[in-house]
């Protein structure tokens, strides 16, 4: 399941599942998961099953909601979209993961020189 | 924090909603899967082949809905309730185990909780006053005369009480048995005479009518009285009138003020049928509230919230000094010392009592270890089961949780069982425990005791589940799965614990062997001693003389010269005699003297006898033999010379190599202080203060020159105990109707209940001795039937292979011998050491008696060795075509 793939860690699926929702509006379990493979251009290939803990994680904190409605093609679905605590939430998040993204970048670089 | 809350929330509603939250995921990932497998019928695949692909990319249908559940629910719980369901179907399935587990845990448990319900009413719970920790006694107490605490004189109280900035409120109190007159017939009622300042102190309200007031203890003050409720409602038909009405007290009437709820008691542990009058009404006491000397007045008091005990001890201090200084006649050399009133109160039997609850404890830890035994062996043979479950996926963990449900599970039955078995046993205790415990009443299964029960079925849950848990969660899963459910290979490490378990089961049941073993002995001397008088066929009665009618000791004299006058008239009662105070029945007197013309003793010695005042008749009716000299006889009355009889102990401890007869003795006592008096016999020795207690020196003196307040009377008799009582009432009544005859016993009655609180102790010791025997011999038993089977298969190869069957005994119970001599070996010391805390219980036997020690050690190794007999006999009946094919 793994392979060669990126494993992804569980807060960072968290992450993008947010990202996606602030950037794409309302989505179902199908639309989130085939969003972050596009964007991520298939260098991240999740077991889309996965995706659904998440949710969960994210509904019980607040941070998205979930209704029934109806998609493109006329089929029942369960969308999901990020709420005023979810965008808060996203926004801090983000910053955090560039800081310290940033940070790792610069170390790694340091130690190739090294 | 809030999230979480919210969280919980929504886990909460989602778990009670499972089913539809299980259904409607359901739906979604169905959607899912749908939208998929459109997505790669697009990208040319073949309907079969797409919905494949989607399948996989989708992930494990089952474990993505079994993630779900446990994000949406309450994983712990459900798992748990999932576990305990389990738990309960594998114990239905091995009734045999779950009755032998759950029972000896319930024995365990249930006397375990009975013990502590006795030892939470007597020693731990709270006095029924309000801040009882603030309630000390105080005492004056002179160390170096060997004086460690007697009461105070009202002078010395009372500038106490007034002057100390330690003690928020002060009382003093002094406890009679009055005579209650007027009210049908005459009856003796227990009365404490105190200082008005008593309600306030104890923060009590009158139930009606009023409290004291300060003014009913000024000396003039109208005699006043408060009942207590039981009192009134026994002995006054609870009539409302009863307040303003006068009543008879030993004569002198009183005037009832109010009445004491029945929650308020003062003292504590006597009779609920109590009242109160002022001290300046003590009928003996009344006329000494100037005197600076004298001892005897109890006082208690209630320390400042927030003083230290640094602070109150400065304060004493400084007050004996004071005293010390201002009054040294009374008061030179005197401390003052004080004691709380809880530890005043139960202080006797605290460690007899915390000595029992240990022995109880060992037998629950044996009980465990025996759980823990059979635990270990069913481990075993789950050994495949619980790897089958590894294999599917459980994590260690998951495994050690559901382990511990099951022992839950079984510590929960054992527990309520055992609650159940502890009803019956407080009850059965009810029978058993002595009368002269304090606070017995208050013994009972109460919500402290229920909680108490609970917590120790969850801590011997886990003593006997953590064990095998960890070996199950450790055990090789391949060789587990490998063995194929056989039970030969089990681990070595495993079969050391169930030996070592074993080996310390019959260690702690040796240390409760030789502590009921001493403890047996000890009361078997006891009961064999002699007392040095007869007591067979001996009864005796109280007769209580009113003391404001009869106050002087003239009257006090002329009363039982008549009464034994009239009552040695009557047929069979020739044999009766007056007695203050009696062996067993009363208590001791112990009494300075001066040997007249000896020069004084050096400052802290001090000579002290037990002193007697007995009538003529007593040493033959008693049986008590005198040795040289004269008894008593009708020469010695009032006017006559003064003389005395001493104990034999008395003449070796004080006349060392002189004859005693002629010599002269003073004491400082009423009636006659100072006057010298000639020891004209010597008696044999009398055990009077309790039957353990070796003889002391006593003097005995002439009823008639230093006569009491009443008539203790014995009388030998060979009519039967209530028709004594019958003639002693009827000539009482024929002197004055008024006077009540009371505490009507035999003296081997007596005897016997002052042992009670030895044969108590050696009973329960005992009974829990044997509990622990039979466990140990349970627990070896199992071990060693279980070996056994284990070697079935060895066994039947040694027996083809030409062993020879009573070998294969001998090999077994080498082994249940290894394991007795371990446990042994392991319990001889733990036995020396814990003997040394009964050792202050014991007559007669000392704490490290090597016969006791050698018995128990015998009579163990022969109870291990018969219950390895069992299963060794079974293995040498192996027939080996069978156990060859054992596997």
């Amino acid at each position: 399941m793994t392979g060669d793939k990126s494993e992804i860690l569980q807060g960072t699926l968290d992450l993008m599942v947010l990202k996606t929702l602030e950037a794409m509006g309302p989505l179902h379990g199908y639309g989130i998961a085939r969003r972050i493979e596009q964007i991520s251009e298939e260098a991240l290939q999740i077991n889309q099953g996965t995706i659904y803990a998440s949710l969960v994680r994210l509904i019980q904190k607040r941070w998205i909601s979930g209704t029934w409605g109806t998609s493109d093609n006329n089929r029942k679905a369960k969308f999901y979209s990020i709420t005023k605590a979810g965008r808060k939430q996203l926004h801090t998040e983000a910053q955090n993961w560039e800081r310290i993204s940033t940070v790792i970048g610069r170390v790694l670089r340091i130690a190739e020189r090294g | 924090m809030l999230a979480w809350v919210t969280g919980l929330a929504s886990r909460t509603r989602a778990w009670l909603s499972a089913q539809r939250a299980d259904q409607e995921f359901e739906n979604e990932l169905e959607i899912h899967l749908e939208m998929l497998t459109e997505e790669n019928i697009r990208r040319g695949m073949t309907p079969e082949e797409a919905r494949r692909a989607a399948r996989i990319r989708l992930g494990g249908h089952t474990q993505l809905k079994e993630t779900n559940r446990e994000l949406q629910g309450l994983p712990m719980l459900e798992t748990f309730l999932q576990d305990a369901r389990y738990a309960f179907r594998m114990l239905r399935k091995n009734p045999g185990f779950t009755a032998v587990a759950v029972l000896t845990l319930a024995l365990g448990i249930g006397a375990n909780t009975a013990i502590f319900s006795v030892v939470y009413a007597v020693l731990l719970k709270p006095l029924p006053y309000g801040n009882p920790d603030q309630l000390y006694n105080v005492f004056q107490a002179k160390p170096q005369e060997g004086v460690g605490g007697t009461g105070w004189s009202y002078a010395n109280f009372t500038e106490l009480r007034e002057q100390n900035r330690v003690f928020s409120e002060m009382v003093g109190s002094q406890q009679h048995q009055l005579t209650l007159t007027g009210r049908g017939e005459p009856a003796v009622v227990n009365t404490s005479v105190v200082t008005p300042e008593l309600f306030s102190l104890f923060g009590e309200k009158p139930l009606a009518g009023r409290a004291f007031f300060p003014e009913d203890g000024k000396p003039g003050a109208p005699p006043v009285v408060i009942l207590s409720e039981n009192l009134w409602r026994s002995s006054f038909g609870a009539d409302p009138n009863t307040i303003g009405t006068a009543i008879n007290l030993d004569k002198r009437s009183f005037t009832v003020v109010g009445i004491m709820p029945v929650a308020f008691r003062f003292p504590l542990l006597t009779k609920s049928e109590q009242l109160w009058i002022p001290l300046v009404q003590d009928p003996l006491f009344g006329g000494w509230m100037e005197r600076r000397g004298g001892h005897w007045l109890q006082v208690t008091g209630r320390v400042k919230p927030g003083v230290s005990m640094t602070q109150v001890r400065a304060e004493l201090d400084a007050f004996a000094a004071r005293f010390a200084k201002e009054f040294p006649a009374e008061n030179d050399g005197w401390t003052i010392r004080m004691v709380p009133l809880q530890q005043m109160i139960v202080g006797r039997v605290r460690s007899a009592l915390l000595v029992l609850l240990g022995a109880v404890g060992l037998v629950l830890l044996i009980a465990c270890a025996n759980i823990a035994n059979l635990l270990l062996t069913r481990a075993t043979s789950r050994a495949r089961e619980i790897a089958v479950r590894t294999t599917l996926g459980a994590g260690r963990t998951r495994i050690v949780r559901q382990l511990l449900s099951e022992t839950a599970v079984l510590g929960l039955l054992g527990g309520v069982t055992g609650i159940v078995l502890a009803y019956w046993g407080v009850q059965a205790l009810g029978s058993l425990l002595p009368e002269n415990l304090p606070r017995v009443n208050a013994i009972r299964v109460d919500r402290y005791v229920l909680a108490f029960a609970l917590l120790l079925s969850a801590i011997a849950s886990c003593a006997f589940g953590l064990a095998p848990a960890w070996f199950a969660a450790n055990s090789n899963l391949q060789s587990s799965l490998r063995e194929g459910g056989g039970r030969s290979g089990e681990s070595r490490n495993r079969r050391r614990a169930r030996s070592f378990l074993a080996a310390g089961e019959i260690a702690l049941a040796m240390v409760l062997l030789v502590a009921a073993g001493l403890l047996l002995r000890s009361f078997s001397k006891l009961m064999s001693v002699s007392p040095g008088f007869e007591a067979q066929h001996v009864v005796k009665a109280d007769i209580s003389l009113p003391r404001f009618r009869y106050s002087t000791p003239q009257q006090w004299a002329a009363f039982s010269d008549e009464f034994l006058t009239r009552i040695q008239a009557q047929p069979g009662l020739q044999d009766s005699a007056v007695a203050v105070p009696r062996p067993i029945a009363d208590s001791f007197i112990n009494l300075g003297f001066d040997i007249v013309g000896d020069p004084p003793l050096s400052a802290g010695t001090s000579r002290t006898a037990n002193y007697v005042s007995v009538s003529v008749n007593y040493f033959h009716v008693m049986g008590i033999p005198l040795l040289s000299g004269r008894l008593i006889d009708r020469r010695d009355v009032f006017s006559s010379p003064r003389v005395t009889l001493i104990s034999k102990t008395m003449a070796r401890l004080y006349f060392p190599n002189q004859d005693p007869l002629g010599k002269q003795l003073s004491f400082a006592f009423p009636p006659d202080s100072g006057a010298p008096r000639e020891i004209v016999g010597i008696v044999g020795d009398v055990r009077d203060v309790a039957l353990g207690q070796d003889p002391g020196p006593m003097m005995y003196v002439p009823y008639a020159q230093a006569p009491f307040w009443g008539a203790n009377v014995v009388v030998k008799s060979t009519l039967s105990p209530p028709s004594v009582a019958a003639a002693i009432r009827q000539e009482v009544q024929k002197i004055d109707k008024d006077l009540p005859v009371t505490d009507v016993a035999t003296m081997p009655e007596l005897i016997d209940a002052s042992v009670a609180q030895a044969r108590f102790r050696t009973i329960l010791l005992g009974l829990f001795a044997a509990m622990a025997m039979v466990l140990a011999a349970i627990g070896i038993f199992g071990v060693i039937s279980y070996s056994v089977s284990c070697r079935t298969n060895e066994i039947g190869i040694r027996v083809a292979l030409g062993a020879s069957r009573s070998s294969i005994l001998r090999m077994i119970l080498r082994e249940t011998l290894a394991l007795a001599l371990a446990g042994m070996a392991l319990g001889v010391p733990c036995a020396l050491a814990a003997s040394r805390l009964v050792g202050h219980m014991l007559f007669g036997v000392s704490a490290s008696d090597p016969a006791t020690l050698a018995a128990v050690t015998f009579a163990l190794a022969a109870v291990v060795t018969l219950s390895g007999y069992v299963p060794a006999h079974r293995a040498m009946r192996v027939d080996p075509m069978v156990a060859l094919r054992h596997e």
